[in-house]
């Protein structure tokens, strides 16, 4: 038998290919190694990212599911939850004991029962609603505030780069 | 392309050096002499050197490994850089040797650690691997074997030179050999594991357990040779710099995998004694899929105090680095002794079994407990409050279409039809605040306060709570009518007995005042008493009649404490005869005043 990653991470790939969640596709870059995943998020509906596609690296340790993956968007971002070289700052992603901002409480943070799939859904949610309190990008967190027009003029230009139409 | 051009270069170099040398000199040992007394002729042929280990390196790294993964390549240049800085730092220890051979025999042994790493990668990536094809293990095989012996080889040089000649360099190469073959041990147990279970047709569940006390035995193993190492160097030669990060990460490593070990140990002593086998019953009631490695729960499983169900295994696993429960968060620890927490069970409502959990129902990174969590209870806080709540949804299933939203914007929402156009004389009275008064929800004072989700809230689905609103205005126009026909029918009076003089009690100077006083009582039981009384349907007040109007002040007269004073104060003061100047002023005020509201009023 394979590793215990190695099943459980298939066994979500085989999950996530047979009922795929609306809006997100997920899964190994290559099937020879299946510990980096590239996912592509469509934006939020109604939201200023709407009609985006982020294409996103995951990076699953070789414990998963026991430590939580890392995620970072290999294309451009501006959130307030997002730092500037894409990496991804959720609570769900934060193993119990490493608190980057200092206000997580554990309850929120990665345990087994979390998937991939709860992970993208969580992060889809977040681009719906940034959390400004924790500011990974603090100049998006600042302007989310106070300057909601200037974030989502941003969001937009961002939503048309990844999809490839001019500015 | 680049590193082909590099070693075309150095070889031309090189045949240069070698054509010149032998040009000169005609004969092969003076063109020897001649090449090593020349510095340039020697650094054109170092670098040749350095090339011909580079190309060989190339070659093993085909041989052995065929394409390197990219961890595996970034992890080698991490080591490598922090490699030959601590070779450059044990240059400075021995100086004094310092020669050529000194040089190769530390390039030798940077070569050979180089590969240590690979194979350490290449065999944890097994794990990971879904294939393993035979290849590989002729590989890792062979070149365990290649690495032990030449280790072995060279521990038994360095033994043999420092009991020959004394204490030398040869003693640092012993111990990097030393520490080398220790890794070559945990390759190759950690390669026998991994091989044993990948032919194994079920999960192998100790596993884990084997590798974390290989990893002790090894760690300790370490330690104590750099240890030894060390305190020899100190006695010997000077403080060994270059041997101080390794020697720090071993023995940090050591300490983890000691931590580990007793956190397992704890682990499965306490699933051992405290928690129970899950009955295949209980199984079958539950999802039977252990949501750790979401595979079916047929082999051994333990239930935990707060009755989720995982594989031993994988239970022990997560115990190791924490001691919750993986679904609900429930420390064991704390409530193992005590099954009937109350802790327990209101944790246990909040989060969803492991069957739902699985489903697509993401916890919100950003769930507030203060806004989100406690709003489906908050109804049931405030069950008359001020506004009809029904259970706000979930953060994580509402629609993502108003990311704008803030309690503040409500401009653009349209409220209600605002009701005050049914009665046109009055502005709508500011209500009091009764929440603990039942029937009607009263609708808040200022709607243009609310946000739009309150208003969509209020809005609701509850035909009731609009019937009651209705209701209550309907109430608070019959008040108002009777109000005027009370006034109406003052100001009659007033003008028939218009030579008698009229004291007015101080409460009802203003007659605006008192018409609020009137409304602030409580407006259900006046409406419903007068509506029992069967006399005021229409919605606008036409002229009455004088006997109307007494049958109207009549009718009112129980309930309105207004309507009794007035008529007790009619009553009385007929009596009197001598008008006073100030009485006469207050009775053309309320005249005046009474004019007003009419002409208001058509």
């Amino acid at each position: 038998m394979a590793g215990s990653a190695l099943r459980r991470l298939m066994a979500e790939y085989k999950q996530l290919t047979l009922n795929p969640p609306e809006g997100i596709i997920a899964g190994p870059i290559n099937e020879e190694n299946f510990f980096e995943w590239e996912a592509l998020i469509t934006g939020p509906e109604g939201t200023c990212f709407e009609g985006g596609v982020f294409p996103a690296k995951l990076v699953f340790p070789s414990d998963y599911p026991l430590s939580p993956p890392k995620m970072q968007f290999t294309c451009e971002m501006f959130h307030p939850n997002i730092y500037s070289d894409g990496r991804v700052c959720i609570s769900i992603l934060h193993a119990p004991g490493d608190d980057p901002m200092g206000y997580e409480t554990s309850a929120e943070r990665w345990s087994p029962v979390q998937s991939v799939e709860k992970i993208l859904l969580s992060v889809v949610s977040m681009l719906a609603e940034p959390n400004d309190e924790s500011g990974a990008n603090v100049d998006a967190a600042k302007m989310w505030r106070e300057n909601r027009d200037e974030f989502n003029r941003i969001a937009e230009k961002i939503v048309r780069r990844t999809l490839g139409i001019p500015i | 392309m680049r590193s082909l051009g590099i070693s075309m270069l150095s070889v031309t170099l090189t045949t240069v050096v070698i054509a010149n040398a032998y040009y000169q000199k005609k004969q092969f040992y003076p063109s020897v002499v001649y090449i090593t007394k020349s510095n340039p002729s020697m650094a054109v042929i170092y670098i040749q050197a350095f090339i011909c280990v580079w190309i060989t390196g190339k070659l093993m790294r085909k041989i052995f490994f065929g394409q390197l993964r990219t961890t595996e390549f970034e992890h080698l240049m991490e080591r490598s850089w922090y490699a030959i800085t601590e070779t450059c730092l044990a240059f400075t220890v021995f100086r004094d040797d310092f020669n050529p051979k000194f040089v190769a025999l530390f390039t030798l042994l940077l070569f050979l650690k180089s590969f240590h790493w690979l194979a350490e990668d290449r065999v944890d990536y097994m794990e990971r691997s879904p294939v393993i094809s035979w290849l590989f293990h002729i590989r890792v095989l062979s070149l365990l074997l290649l690495l032990g012996f030449m280790d072995l080889y060279f521990i038994q040089h360095a033994y043999q030179s420092t009991i020959t000649k004394g204490a030398s360099v040869q003693l640092v190469f012993g111990f990097e050999y030393a520490i080398l073959i220790t890794v070559v041990a945990n390759i190759a147990i950690k390669y026998g594991l991994h091989s044993v279970d990948l032919n194994s047709e079920t999960p192998w569940d100790n596993k884990a357990v084997f590798l974390l006390y290989t990893e002790l035995v090894m760690g300790l193993i370490k330690v104590i040779l750099y240890i030894a190492f060390v305190a020899i160097m100190v006695r010997i030669y000077t403080l060994p710099l270059f041997a101080f990060r390794p020697m720090y990460y071993t023995i940090r490593n050591f300490k983890k995998a000691f931590s580990d070990v007793i956190l397992s140990r704890r682990a499965i002593h306490n699933m051992n004694t405290l928690y129970p086998d899950a009955t295949p019953d209980e199984l079958r009631a539950a999802d039977n899929v252990c949501i750790i490695c979401r595979e079916e729960m047929t082999t051994a499983s333990k239930k935990l105090p707060c009755n989720h169900i995982f594989h031993t295994s994988c239970l022990r696993s997560w115990f190791q680095r924490q001691q919750t429960c993986p679904t609900c968060r429930l420390n064991i620890l704390n409530s193992s002794t005590n099954n009937n927490d109350p802790r327990q069970d209101q944790r246990r409502r909040v989060v969803p079994p492991p069957g739902a959990a699985a489903a697509a129902n993401p916890p919100n990174p950003f769930y507030n407990p203060y806004l989100a969590g406690a709003n489906p209870f908050q109804i049931f806080n405030q069950p008359n409050g001020p506004q009809p709540q029904h259970p706000a949804p979930q953060a994580n299933q509402q629609p993502p279409a108003h990311p704008n939203h803030t309690p503040n914007i409500s401009e653009n929402a349209a409220p209600p039809q605002a009701p005050n156009q049914t009665f046109p004389a009055f502005a709508f009275p500011p209500f009091p605040f009764l929440p603990f008064m039942a029937p009607p929800p009263m609708p808040p004072t200022n709607l243009r306060s609310l946000s739009a989700e309150e208003l969509r809230r209020m809005e609701g689905n509850e035909m009731e709570n609009v019937e009651a609103r209705i209701q209550c205005l309907r109430n608070i126009q019959v008040m108002l009518d009777a109000a005027i026909v009370m006034m109406q029918q003052y100001s009659a009076a007033a003008a028939i007995s218009s030579q008698i003089p009229i004291r007015i009690p101080s409460n009802t100077v203003q007659p605006n005042s008192s018409l609020h006083n009137a409304t602030r009582v409580n407006p259900s039981n006046e409406a419903n008493s007068s509506r029992q009384n069967g006399v005021l349907t229409s919605n606008t007040p036409e002229p009455l009649t004088n006997s109307d109007k007494e049958a109207y002040v009549s009718n009112l007269n129980g309930e309105s404490s207004l309507s009794s004073t007035m008529n007790n104060e009619i009553g009385t003061e007929s009596d009197r005869s001598s008008p006073s100047p100030e009485e006469e002023v207050r009775r053309r005020r309320l005249q005046k005043f009474l004019q007003n509201e009419q002409n208001e009023q058509q």
